[in-house]
């Protein structure tokens, strides 16, 4: 039920449990669980990884089963949403450009950055919640309820979430390029007949075009050129890649550090040690002055 | 001045803006151009139609959005960053004002793209600041009455949200989520969703009632007018009206807003036909 029972917020997990039409069936079994041991560091603080080599396997099960619990409904929105949205945008877009090339390029960038990112906004909270309380069960059923074993199941949560979390972003990725080919087929077909009739017309999106004047009275330095986007247009689209680039350098990384692995098993008896993933930094800076102003105003348009 | 340096100076003022539209897509020259955009948005009529139908405008403000969400946990979100996402949210509520290009952004599912930033917890000025702003964003979508925009909504988790800053925001953020939760509660069909389990409509109340008594001490009829409203539309439903009867907070029953009330004959008058809608069988 989307306002949930007891606190009125509450049962409100950004949108996982809510009672939504974008949700997917929770149930559903696309998604491939990759193994998420490469994945995994274990905090040389926490002693029991060393004492007791086996509670290294416990940890990739319970954190496995939170995944588990998470990654679907997650990935199922992400992708209905950032689907939605690629698919009406670049349509727009993309509408006097007749590459069909160009255009996937550009949806594929767009849809996978729109995913990724709402499956881990979306993700993190739930999946911290999730990975304490499988922690925890795997920790108690195994006879550890010390604060110790809290204070093991905290770093280990602090050290994982965002290795795990990138995990749940690659799946929402993948998911979300075949889609959006799936959605933009006809969009795509009509361009590559377009080519074939030879026609020597420029191209233009007649179900883009024909439903509104707009695109064709804007001004003139705004409106869409018949022959097709320019590289400066294009960069627009060509920049939803770069934080798609960062997902793709700790998976790529993570995945080195495994081949490494692999091919010293000796070296590293349990899962070894992965590398931490730095936070984001940011500078300082104020301005508010303005910004207040601007708060009030908007609130004056709701004084009735 | 004559008409004729009138007439040149809208159209430089046009032509500033089209430059600046076109700054949007340098990401040297981005953030002053939002800035600037944001700031003529009130003076130019068309900017809703021209922003959604320029090439790559609203791609560019999602990218902005989605790019502040490895700020929002753990909670980094610095003044400047936060500023920086208001203005292009300023923008996306300048095309959710306009009639023509609302239905396009709802069609296209960008509110949702919001919804993280109505999650966050911080009590930092930026995070008070991206709250308030992107509910500005949604209440500009419910502003005109529209059952397809309520319907949408429905859909989604706006409610909860909407009552969680009702529970915890300033009073500025909690007053847009009032007025939001009022609009829906105003279409039929929003009514009939809320009253249709006791869980919604047990969520609702619960929310409210708190407000009513926080407002005893506060005293703040911008608030107070908007919890009239929505106690008043809630009774004119059968079994919300029933549940009412004994879950109407007494402050609303006594004394308590009788001072700030004398100022607002309106909201006293709703007030009064609450109970009166109370008092039947």
């Amino acid at each position: 039920d989307a306002l949930g029972r007891g606190s009125a917020a509450g049962g409100l997990n950004q949108g996982i449990n809510a009672d939504s039409g974008l949700n997917g069936n929770p149930d559903d079994l696309s998604i491939v669980l990759p193994n998420l041991a490469p994945y995994l560091t274990f905090n040389p603080q926490v002693i029991l990884y060393t004492t007791q080599p086996a509670s290294k396997r416990w940890v990739l099960q319970a954190v496995t089963a939170a995944v588990r619990e998470i990654i679907g409904p997650v990935v199922d929105r992400s992708v209905q949403i950032a689907l939605i949205s690629t698919r009406e945008l670049i349509t727009k877009d993309f509408a006097m450009e007749a590459d069909e090339n160009k255009m996937r390029k550009a949806a594929h960038l767009m849809v996978q950055n729109l995913a990724s990112n709402l499956a881990m906004v979306t993700c993190k909270e739930p999946l911290r919640i999730s990975m304490t309380a499988s922690l925890r069960n795997i920790f108690v059923a195994n006879g550890f309820t010390d604060a110790i074993s809290e204070q093991a199941i905290l770093l280990t949560v602090a050290d994982n979430l965002d290795l795990v979390c990138t995990v749940i972003e690659k799946a929402a990725m993948e998911k979300a390029v075949s889609e959006i080919d799936e959605a933009l087929l006809a969009a795509y077909a009509t361009r590559v007949k377009h080519r074939e009739q030879r026609i020597n017309q420029p191209y233009f999106d007649v179900n883009v075009l024909s439903v509104s004047q707009y695109p064709l009275t804007l001004p003139e330095p705004l409106r869409l050129k018949p022959n097709g986007l320019q590289q400066p247009q294009m960069r627009v689209y060509e920049d939803f890649g770069h934080i798609n680039r960062a997902i793709n350098n700790q998976i790529a990384s993570a995945e080195s550090d495994r081949q490494v692995r692999n091919m010293r098993p000796e070296a590293n008896p349990g899962y070894g040690y992965g590398h931490n993933v730095t936070g984001t930094t940011t500078t300082q800076g104020s301005g508010f002055d303005t910004a207040q102003v601007s708060a009030h105003q908007i609130l004056e348009k709701f004084a009735q | 001045i004559n008409s004729d340096q009138l007439a040149q100076r809208s159209l430089q003022a046009e032509e500033r803006i089209y430059a600046l539209i076109l700054d949007l897509m340098n990401p040297n020259l981005r953030e002053q151009a939002l800035l600037e955009l944001s700031k003529k948005r009130e003076m130019y009529d068309d900017l809703a139609i021209i922003l959604w139908h320029s090439y790559g405008v609203v791609s560019i403000l999602l990218q902005e959005i989605i790019s502040v969400y490895p700020l929002l946990s753990p909670p980094a979100l610095t003044a400047v960053a936060s500023n920086r996402v208001c203005n292009a949210l300023a923008l996306l509520q300048c095309i959710a004002s306009h009639s023509a290009t609302r239905p396009l952004l709802l069609n296209a599912h960008i509110p949702l793209f919001l919804y993280p930033f109505l999650n966050t917890t911080s009590k930092t000025r930026a995070f008070e600041y991206l709250r308030l702003t992107s509910l500005g964003v949604i209440g500009a979508f419910v502003k005109n009455d529209n059952s397809e925009v309520i319907n949408f909504l429905l859909s989604t988790e706006i409610i909860p949200l909407c009552l969680r800053t009702m529970e915890n925001g300033s009073e500025l953020s909690r007053t847009v989520a009032i007025f939001i939760v009022q609009k829906i509660l105003m279409d039929d069909a929003g009514l009939v969703y809320i009253c249709q389990t006791y869980e919604r409509f047990y969520a609702v109340t619960t929310v409210l009632n708190d407000m009513v008594s926080q407002l005893a001490e506060t005293q703040s009829i911008r608030l107070l007018k908007h919890v009239i409203r929505c106690y008043l539309r809630l009774s004119e439903n059968p079994r919300a009206r029933e549940a009412l009867r004994q879950c109407l907070p007494d402050e609303l029953r006594d004394a308590t807003f009788a001072g700030i009330l004398r100022d607002d004959i309106t909201s006293q008058r709703y007030l009064n036909q609450l109970l009166i809608n109370l008092l039947g069988n």
